[in-house]
């Protein structure tokens, strides 16, 4: 199967270079597929209730690759929880404070490219699956074909062709046009042929779909827009794609298609019936996941390792449980309870695992549980969980320069510069022994004043983190000498965790960096002027509504600036041959 | 040595200087350890307590045992012959040692020094001395096991994998828990409870060391056999019990399902709120104890070990030191363990509550 197929759809790829998968999910932009001519054509009104969104203007065209989270949650939605969507992609750079940006900026090299076709293979090994007797698993090929062949040994094009109509639609994001479905039954036909093997045949279909730019790649197609003649919106289906990526993590569902098919995501009305169909779905928790995770660098967490001899209570399943926590924190917190997004930085609520439980020297219990930390306790808001603090530390030490540089990047969306590289680390990397407390020997370290401007930014309230080592676990002496974690941020001043968390509370870079960030995630690329007003208004419209994330994200998605699309600004001088960052090739 | 019952003199031998961690730093929010006058520590390894020296000439003059099963057979038939005269004749000495006097060599441990604990509170005659001095020690299994290389240290099998049998097994998770606990320090009356947990043990991530405050849960399954309730004080932060007769989870090879019964088992361990170390001891039958061996360590665990089943048998019955029969032939024989335990939270059935899962959108399940 592999092999038949490697000659055809994957060879072509290869032969033609690495650049040409980019390009072809480029090109995609400008190119309605014919299949993508539906119904399109109701103008968009605008919401009472949104009034102050109205008129925004929109992002730029783009294209992005799938990541690895989206990939996977798309095949376990058309096959099932159970397939395994191995590693297909190489990681993301983060751009502009979001993986998801950098998925509209990037290049594919031919052994990645390998790697993506090895792992359709896997997958489409898994979804024909003949089943095992022994362990009784049902062959998977009985539930996920829709259809029987009239002989196994054979072709069999009408059943093949309803395979890949119905696969086909899920996993392009689009009902396919005839002359598609001809040429993957056309595949189907050959491979089965050739192979003596119905289900070989689908297999090579599958592994061509997984591997195809069209899916891999998410384009904005756009179509004229009737409110604002000679400017485009997104039609249907790239609407439809977007409202799904953005909510769910995952591609458009049989119904979300269903309402892209009809026209109804160009209306006002179909468009909130869809968004609130999205965000009553237990999906959501998935979207709001992925995008917590994303905006908190929690990509880190595989690459973060503590001194085991430091640490020894911080293994791999503490890491793990680390990550959980936040996420089920805000997920609580946002989706559950419906409350404000600054209040994460101040709750006392959250949730405990067995694994956890000694980090925080508190009784643990199976399973992961409800949990809230006494009103005298140190631990308040997300800054004082283990996630933030030992992802933000050294392997062997704590590190309040690291957790305050955090604090002002992700969530205050204020970018730090790097350390400058002729800078001496020698008083804190190797310290007068006099110095116990990290306090003492950053303020030796800021005795350079090469060092002080950038310190003065981190410091002052990643020192107020001081009470917690670099595992996250409470300490009231450092080196036997009792720590001080007095601070401030940005002209408040705190003495306690819980007063360094009501001043980010109360920051008010706070809600606005999430704004930011949502959006960009939501338009799928790094903000650029022409979002600046979307920006402002939907940062004044959170602050109105209680600064409740749900809100937001449906006021997002309905927002005009969610669907249209305004033309590039003019191109900068450029070098020859560069592309400018995830926008579309005209 | 005559069997006491009653007494309580038990002494504090090496073990017990082993290395216990500091107590934990007074830190983050509600938390110690002790918690409602109550503590747990679990079972983290076990040794067979034998006295070794570096050379092992103290103990062993003439050399740890040589003759295993294969070097003892190859002696005995080394023309071999018939399976039933040779083969099963051998697995029936080994499997019915009391029906024929073993001629081969087996030696037991000389030296006057011991580690376990003063059983009787007497200082007899075949009484041992502990390292640190103190007279009076009652261990002579730790006598019978001190020239066989399959118990001793560091690399015997025995002595190895009876300790990694217990953090990569849950069949040996033994579990104590001391309530009415006013002082890790000093507390004249505490009492303590042995239970068999259920969870797997907590290990750091260097995979050698287990991380205090994890979970057990008392298991029931093998219903009450495993619970046991001894009094007891705790003096200068060691505790010591009463002695009981207690059936303790013990597993000689893997996570097979295995006991040990104990008489007047009584603990001396040093407590912190960390963990606890030191001795369990007590008497066990004879021929008990000899067949969970025999069903827990097949023939070629005991080569590896050079170990002669028939022999030690035999070398523990002329050492047996306890519960005479009607002839006066000493049934029994003290014996001692060395108990690492690490401190734990223990979760009793009634308590026990569902796992919640994934947390829940809405629903009860995302209540507080």
């Amino acid at each position: 199967m592999s092999v038949t197929f490697y000659h055809t759809r994957l060879g072509k790829i290869l032969r033609s270079g690495a650049a040409c998968v980019l390009a072809l999910g480029l090109l995609s932009c400008s190119e309605k597929a014919p299949e993508q001519k539906a119904a399109q054509t109701a103008p968009a009104a605008k919401s009472a209730s949104n009034a102050a969104l109205t008129g925004l203007k929109g992002a730029p065209a783009r294209v992005r690759r799938l990541t690895p989270e989206q990939y996977a949650n798309t095949l376990h939605y058309v096959f099932g929880d159970d397939i395994s969507a191995g590693q297909p992609f190489a990681p993301l750079a983060r751009t502009d404070g979001l993986l998801a940006s950098g998925a509209a900026s990037i290049s594919m090299t031919v052994g990645e490219l390998q790697q993506l076709q090895r792992n359709a293979s896997s997958v489409a090994v898994q979804i024909i699956d003949k089943g095992n007797a022994e362990t009784r698993l049902a062959p998977r090929r009985d539930y996920l074909i829709p259809c029987k062949p009239a002989n196994v040994a054979a072709a069999d094009d009408a059943c093949a062709a309803k395979f890949v109509k119905q696969t086909g639609r899920l996993l392009y994001r689009h009902p396919l046009s005839e002359a598609t479905i001809s040429k993957f039954v056309a595949d189907a036909h050959r491979g089965a042929s050739d192979l003596k093997d119905f289900y070989a045949g689908i297999g090579v279909v599958i592994e061509g779909m997984l591997i195809d730019p069209n899916v891999l790649l998410v384009a904005d197609t756009t179509e004229p827009d009737p409110q604002r003649p000679g400017q485009k919106r997104l039609d249907s289906y790239a609407l439809a794609s977007r409202l799904s990526f953005f909510l769910w993590d995952a591609a458009p569902d049989d119904a979300l298609l269903q309402a892209a098919e009809k026209g109804e995501l160009q209306t006002p009305k179909g468009r909130a019936r869809a968004i609130e169909m999205m965000m009553a779905s237990p999906r959501l928790e998935a979207g709001v996941r992925a995008f917590f995770d994303d905006m908190f660098g929690f990509e880190d967490f595989a690459i973060t390792t503590k001194d085991a001899t430091v640490y020894p209570m911080i293994t791999g399943q503490t890491m793990i449980d680390a990550r959980e926590q936040t996420l089920r924190t805000i997920v609580d917190l946002l989706v559950t309870q419906k409350g404000d997004y600054r209040d994460l930085y101040t709750t006392r609520h959250t949730f405990m695992s067995p694994y956890l439980a000694p980090i925080y020297q508190v009784r643990p219990t199976m399973g992961w549980v409800p949990f809230d930390f006494p009103a005298d306790s140190p631990r308040v808001g997300l800054l004082s969980q283990v996630s933030f603090l030992a992802l933000h530390s050294h392997p062997a030490r704590s590190s309040a320069t690291k957790r305050g540089k955090a604090l002002r990047e992700l969530l205050l969306c204020q970018p730090v510069p790097p350390p400058p590289p002729n800078v001496d680390f020698s008083a804190v990397e190797n310290p007068d022994a006099r110095l116990k407390t990290a306090r003492a020997r950053l303020e030796v370290h800021r005795t350079n004043p090469v060092c002080a401007g950038c310190h003065k930014i981190t410091d002052p309230m990643g020192l107020a983190l001081e009470n917690f080592d670099g595992a996250g676990r409470y300490r009231d002496t450092e080196k036997g000498e009792k720590v001080d974690i007095s601070g401030s941020l940005d002209g408040t001043n705190f003495n306690t965790v819980e007063g360094l968390g009501k001043a980010l509370h109360d920051h008010p870079a706070l809600p606005s960096c999430l704004v930011k960030r949502m959006y960009s995630y939501g338009t799928g690329g790094p903000l650029s002027t022409s979002d600046n007003s979307a920006v402002t208004a939907l940062t004044g419209a959170f602050a109105q509504d209680g600064y409740r994330v749900p809100d937001l994200m449906r006021m997002i998605a309905s927002s005009d600036a969610f669907t249209e699309v305004v033309d590039l600004p003019p191109p900068p001088a450029r070098t020859a041959g560069l592309t400018p960052t995830g926008v579309a090739v005209k | 040595m005559k069997l006491s019952r009653t007494s309580l003199g038990t002494v504090l031998t090496l073990a017990l200087a082993a290395a216990c961690g500091a107590p934990a730093s007074a830190d983050d929010t509600t938390h110690t350890a002790l918690q409602n006058r109550t503590i747990g520590y679990a079972l983290t390894g076990t040794h067979w307590a034998v006295y070794q020296t570096k050379d092992g000439k103290e103990e062993c003059p003439q050399g740890v045992n040589d003759m295993g099963p294969r070097e003892i057979f190859n002696k005995m038939f080394p023309d071999l012959g018939p399976v039933e005269k040779t083969q099963l004749a051998r697995e029936s000495a080994t499997w019915y040692p009391m029906d024929s006097e073993e001629k081969f060599p087996f030696h037991t441990g000389q030296s006057k020094k011991g580690i376990g604990l003063n059983l009787d509170g007497k200082v007899g005659p075949n009484d041992l001395t502990s390292p640190d001095g103190t007279p009076g020690i009652d261990n002579q299994l730790g006598r019978a096991l001190s020239c066989v290389r399959f118990f001793r240290g560091p690399d015997g099998i025995g002595f190895h994998f009876t300790d990694v049998y217990v953090r990569q097994n849950d069949y040996n998770r033994a579990i104590i828990e001391l309530t009415n606990v006013d002082s890790l320090t000093n507390d004249d009356d505490v009492d303590v409870a042995i239970y068999r947990g259920m969870d797997a043990l907590m290990m750091d991530a260097t995979g050698a060391k287990v991380v205090p405050g994890g979970l057990e849960r008392v298991d029931v399954k093998f219903g009450k056999k495993f619970e046991s309730h001894l009094k007891g004080k705790i003096v200068n932060g060691v505790l010591t019990t009463t002695p009981k007769d207690v059936t303790w989870p013990f597993a000689w090879f893997g996570g097979v399902p295995g006991e040990q019964k104990f008489k007047d088992f009584r603990f001396s361990m040093k407590l912190t709120e960390e963990g606890a170390n030191g001795l369990a001891a007590g008497y066990t039958d004879v021929d008990n104890w000899y067949y969970s061996l025999a069903k827990g360590r097949s023939t070629h665990h005991q080569s590896y070990g050079t170990m002669s089943a028939p022999g030690l048998y035999q070398a523990m019955h002329r050492l047996a030191d306890g519960y005479p029969d009607k002839n006066g032939q000493m049934t029994a024989i003290s014996w001692a363990l060395q108990l690492p335990m690490t401190q734990v939270f223990i979760e009793h059935p009634q308590n026990t509550k569902k796992a919640p899962g994934v947390v829940a959108l809405s629903g009860p399940e995302a209540a507080h």
